[in-house]
This record gives structure tokens, C-alpha cells and sequence, in this order.
């Protein structure tokens, strides 16, 4: 199975629990999902459900200036964001488990 | 966001800015924004300025990457042109950038190869007028949409293959060299001489001198603006084309000395015509070709001379008589006496072979002495001048020899 059309499905909740602690902006949150192991997630995608969740109101956003180089755009979770990382989380841990009492079953079987 | 991106990166930027252009502008900015923030990070991986292959292989193309970026973000799919009407589109302006880049290219080569001022002219005006009407039928042929929609249909798909087989055979570090070295100094180049020769043409030295150096600036202007919005290409690649013809042609023409095509028509214009047309044969008096001598002698007297310049050589010309048009050759065909009988037509105005006259007489009315001119003062002691002795004893057969002075 093609670890990337999973990631299709949980990409905001993996979004959502990498800014859980800290703020970050677009290329810092790509590189903490690279970082937890989710090497296969998609630059761009990454981008576009910042975007979503933004405009869905869950994320706040605001400008920074760097040392290095140009301001970056920071994204962080708000209340509705915490929220839905809470919701997300309860939805994703009993998924999880349903999927894996149906692969245990399937290998006693 | 206050970013100046450069060369791929703002290139990969611009395109994808094109594959999102149906979003609404607030909304396209602000992902922009995060857009233009990756590359920079991503371009940072590559340590030096990455190419455009570089980032395409990086990222996917821009169009992937946009699409991506749609997806995720949950942007409603890109709202084109139907189906047929999308492909239509993109042929339609491929096929008046091809002409543009062909047709009138053709006719600017063949107006600068031509052989007179006047086709020159001709045809640099229609090859001109047929580029930028094509390449102006081009861009209206995208109705907006992005330029890149030329290469969504099977043909257009086919050549970018073919162009991208080529661009590969050249070594990535070749390539770079070419695109940051090679394109400034063509963008300099093509823009000091499309202007310079222009201004050549039309003006003095010192026009053709600024003119070159505004050149320039106009076409680094004009390249930069071309890496942003892309459907400037239907003009510049072929200007691009026309100017890939005209440097070398005008380099040939300065080393050569100018001698072949327009710039010998130029030059004619000018009233330089030391290439080009030998100085006229024969002899002249202020630009009349002079065919006969009649001279005369002080009191009017047609006389025979033999004629000599100041170093001593005959003054000939070609013989015209009878003998001259009716086949006699064992002869010279020039001669320095003077005058040279000329054939005289018959009552009729016809001459023939067998009838044929020829005669030395002046064919008008000798002119009266001019005694007070010609006439030298008789001298003191009454002893005739040298004028008066020759009337004295007149010799019409007397040949007057000039001695040569050396």
C-alpha cells in the first residue's frame, strides 16, 4: 500500500499535531512531518492544507521578519484549531483501532 | 510579501502563479506568498542558484505542483475553456507564433540580403509587419489563458519533447553557463546592435552611439519582463530570430567592409561608392562623358592635335568611325588624335556598311576667335605674336605636340 494516498486522508490531522507545540511557517511544518517520518508528504500539498485549514478558521496567521532572508508567514492553532486537532484525534484513534482489531482478526483467522 | 526572486525561482513562480490564476486575488496572493516563501527555502537547499530543470525535479512542474496545491487546499478545479475550445485555443496561437517566427523573419533576411535600397525596404517593412501582426493575432489566439496552453495539444506536446531531447544533450554545467552568462550578454548584444543599427541608418555617429546603449537597456527591460509574463514570447522569440540573423550579417558587413546587400545600398544612399561602382571609364568633364575633341586654333580654324596629360600619356579615346563600327580590327581601337571622325548617317538617318561615311567636321558651328582672350598684345617692336605667325602661314595638317615632361 502506497504510504501517500493514506497521507491523502490525514495530512490536517498530521499538520495539526505538528503545530500543536509550537507555531511554524510553511517550510518549518513540511520539515517536521519529514522529521516525525512522514517522508512521502507532497511540498505543495503541505502548503494547500495550511491554506485550507486557514480558511476554514482554524489556523491563525501572521508575518515575521528572519534573520536570513525574507518575512515568513507563521501558521498556528487557535481554539477551533485545538478543538478540531482534539475531534480529529478521538476520530483517527478509533479508526486506528477498528483497523487494527480487523487486521488481527483477519490474521487469527 | 517583499521578496525580489530571480531567475528560475521567479520563473517556477510565475508559472504557477499562471496555473492559479482563476483563483480569487486575495486568495492567490496570499498562497503566493507561501509559494514564493518554499522556493526561496528550497532554492537555498541547492546552495547556488538552482536551473529550472533542477526545481522542475525537485518539485514536479509547476502545473503538478499548483495542482497539488489545489487539491489540498481544497480550490475548486481550474476553470478553462471546454475541452475542444481549450486545444483550439492553444493551436491557434502556436500556429501565429510559428508564422511570426518564420514568415517574418524570412522576408526581414530577405530585405537585408536584397540588392537596392528600395526592396530593402520593402521587405523589412513586410517582414516586420507580418511579425508583429502574427505574434499580436498570437497572443489575442490565448484569450488569457496561460501561454504554456500552446503545449496541451498532440503537435505541441511532440516539439517540446524534441526541444527538451536537445536542451539534455548539452551538459547541466554547460547549460548553466549558458543561461547566466550566455543570456546577458545576448540580451546586451542583440540590443546594442538591433538599436545601433537602426540609429545607423538614420542618424550620425553620436545617435547611433546612444541609441545602441538604450538598445540594450530596452532589451534587458524586455528579457526580464519576458521570465514573468511569458506571452511576451510570441514577439521575442522572433525578434530573437531576425536579431540571430542580422548580428552575424552586420559583423560579416563591418569586417568585410561593408560591401554586399543593404549595407551597400546603405552606403550608395550615403554617397560612398568606393566598394560598389568603379570610378567611370572614359573621359569626363564634370560628369559628362566626353566622346570627341574639336580643337581650333586662334582664329577658328578646326585643327588636328594629338592629345597628352601632364605625365606624358596619350589621351585616347575609343575610335568611331566607319572602320570602328564596320569590322576594320587590324588597328588600335583607341587613338589620341583629335578630332576622331565620327560616322555621319545618310539623308535618311540610316548608316550602312556598304554606304558608310565618316567625317572629323564639328557637327556645329565653330564658335567665333575670341580675339581678346586668345589674342596675345602684338609686342612692343611690332614684330607679330606667335598667333599672328601661324595665321600667316596657316597649315590645317599642323599637329601640336605637347612634349611630356619627363
Amino acid at each position: 500500500m502506497d504510504t501517500s494516498q493514506l497521507l491523502k486522508g490525514v495530512l490536517d490531522l498530521a499538520v495539526l499535531a505538528v503545530l500543536r507545540d509550537a507555531d511554524g511557517y510553511g517550510y518549518d511544518v513540511l520539515r517536521r512531518l519529514r522529521a516525525a517520518g512522514l517522508e512521502e508528504v507532497a511540498d505543495a500539498s503541505v502548503y494547500g492544507t495550511l491554506r485550507r485549514l486557514f480558511a476554514a478558521g482554524a489556523l491563525t496567521s501572521y508575518v515575521q521578519p528572519s534573520e536570513e532572508g525574507p518575512h515568513r508567514k507563521y501558521y498556528g492553532l487557535n481554539k477551533t484549531g485545538r478543538e478540531l486537532l482534539a475531534r480529529s484525534t478521538e476520530t483517527w484513534n478509533h479508526f486506528a483501532d477498528t483497523m487494527s482489531v480487523l487486521l488481527l482478526e483477519k490474521e487469527a483467522a | 510579501m517583499n521578496t525580489t526572486l530571480t531567475g528560475a525561482v521567479a520563473i517556477y513562480l510565475a508559472q504557477v502563479r499562471a496555473e492559479l490564476s482563476d483563483l480569487p486575488p486575495g486568495e492567490l496572493e496570499d498562497v503566493l506568498e507561501d509559494v514564493s516563501g518554499h522556493l526561496t527555502e528550497v532554492a537555498a537547499e541547492f546552495g547556488t542558484e538552482p536551473t529550472i530543470t533542477a526545481l522542475q525535479e525537485r518539485l514536479g512542474s509547476p502545473r503538478q505542483y499548483a495542482d497539488e496545491l489545489r487539491t489540498a487546499a481544497g480550490y475548486p478545479p481550474r476553470t478553462e475553456p471546454a475541452g475542444q475550445g481549450h486545444l483550439d485555443t492553444g493551436w491557434r496561437a502556436l500556429r501565429w507564433g510559428l508564422i511570426a517566427g518564420t514568415v517574418g523573419p524570412f522576408f526581414v533576411a530577405t530585405g537585408i540580403f536584397a540588392w537596392s535600397r528600395d526592396e530593402t525596404a520593402f521587405f523589412g517593412m513586410l517582414g516586420f509587419a507580418v511579425l508583429f501582426v502574427s505574434a499580436s493575432l498570437g497572443v489575442r489566439a490565448l484569450r488569457g489563458s496561460d501561454p504554456r496552453t500552446v503545449l496541451d495539444n498532440p503537435r505541441g506536446a511532440r516539439g517540446a519533447d524534441v526541444v527538451r531531447g536537445w536542451v539534455d544533450q548539452i551538459p547541466p554545467n554547460i547549460r548553466t553557463e549558458l543561461v547566466t552568462i550566455g543570456q546577458p550578454v545576448w540580451w546586451v548584444a542583440r540590443g546594442v546592435i538591433g538599436a545601433g543599427g537602426f540609429f545607423a541608418l538614420f542618424g550620425a555617429t553620436s545617435v547611433t552611439v546612444v541609441g545602441s546603449v538604450a538598445g540594450a537597456a530596452v532589451s534587458i527591460w524586455i528579457g526580464r519582463k519576458t521570465q514573468r509574463d511569458r506571452r511576451w514570447l510570441w514577439y521575442v522569440v522572433p525578434l530573437n530570430i531576425v536579431a540571430a540573423i542580422a548580428i552575424p550579417s552586420f559583423l560579416a558587413a563591418a569586417y568585410a567592409g561593408a560591401s554586399f546587400g543593404f549595407f551597400n545600398n546603405y552606403n550608395d544612399y550615403r554617397g560612398s561608392n568606393s566598394n560598389y561602382n568603379p570610378p567611370p571609364s572614359g573621359l569626363q568633364l564634370d560628369g559628362n562623358q566626353v566622346t570627341n575633341i574639336y580643337p581650333f586654333d586662334a582664329q577658328g580654324n578646326q585643327v588636328d592635335v594629338r592629345l597628352y596629360d601632364q605625365d606624358g600619356n596619350p589621351i585616347s579615346l575609343d575610335l568611331q568611325d566607319c572602320a570602328a563600327n564596320y569590322g576594320q580590327v587590324s588597328r588600335e581601337s583607341k587613338s589620341n588624335e583629335f578630332p576622331q571622325a565620327v560616322v555621319v548617317p545618310d539623308e535618311n538617318g540610316d548608316t550602312t556598311e556598304e554606304t558608310c561615311k565618316d567625317s572629323t567636321k564639328a557637327p556645329f558651328a565653330p564658335p567665333p576667335a575670341p580675339a581678346t582672350r586668345t589674342t596675345p598684345a602684338p609686342l612692343p617692336n611690332g614684330r607679330p605674336s606667335a598667333a599672328a605667325s601661324a595665321k600667316a602661314s596657316p597649315s590645317p595638317g599642323v599637329t601640336l605636340t605637347v612634349k611630356p615632361t619627363r
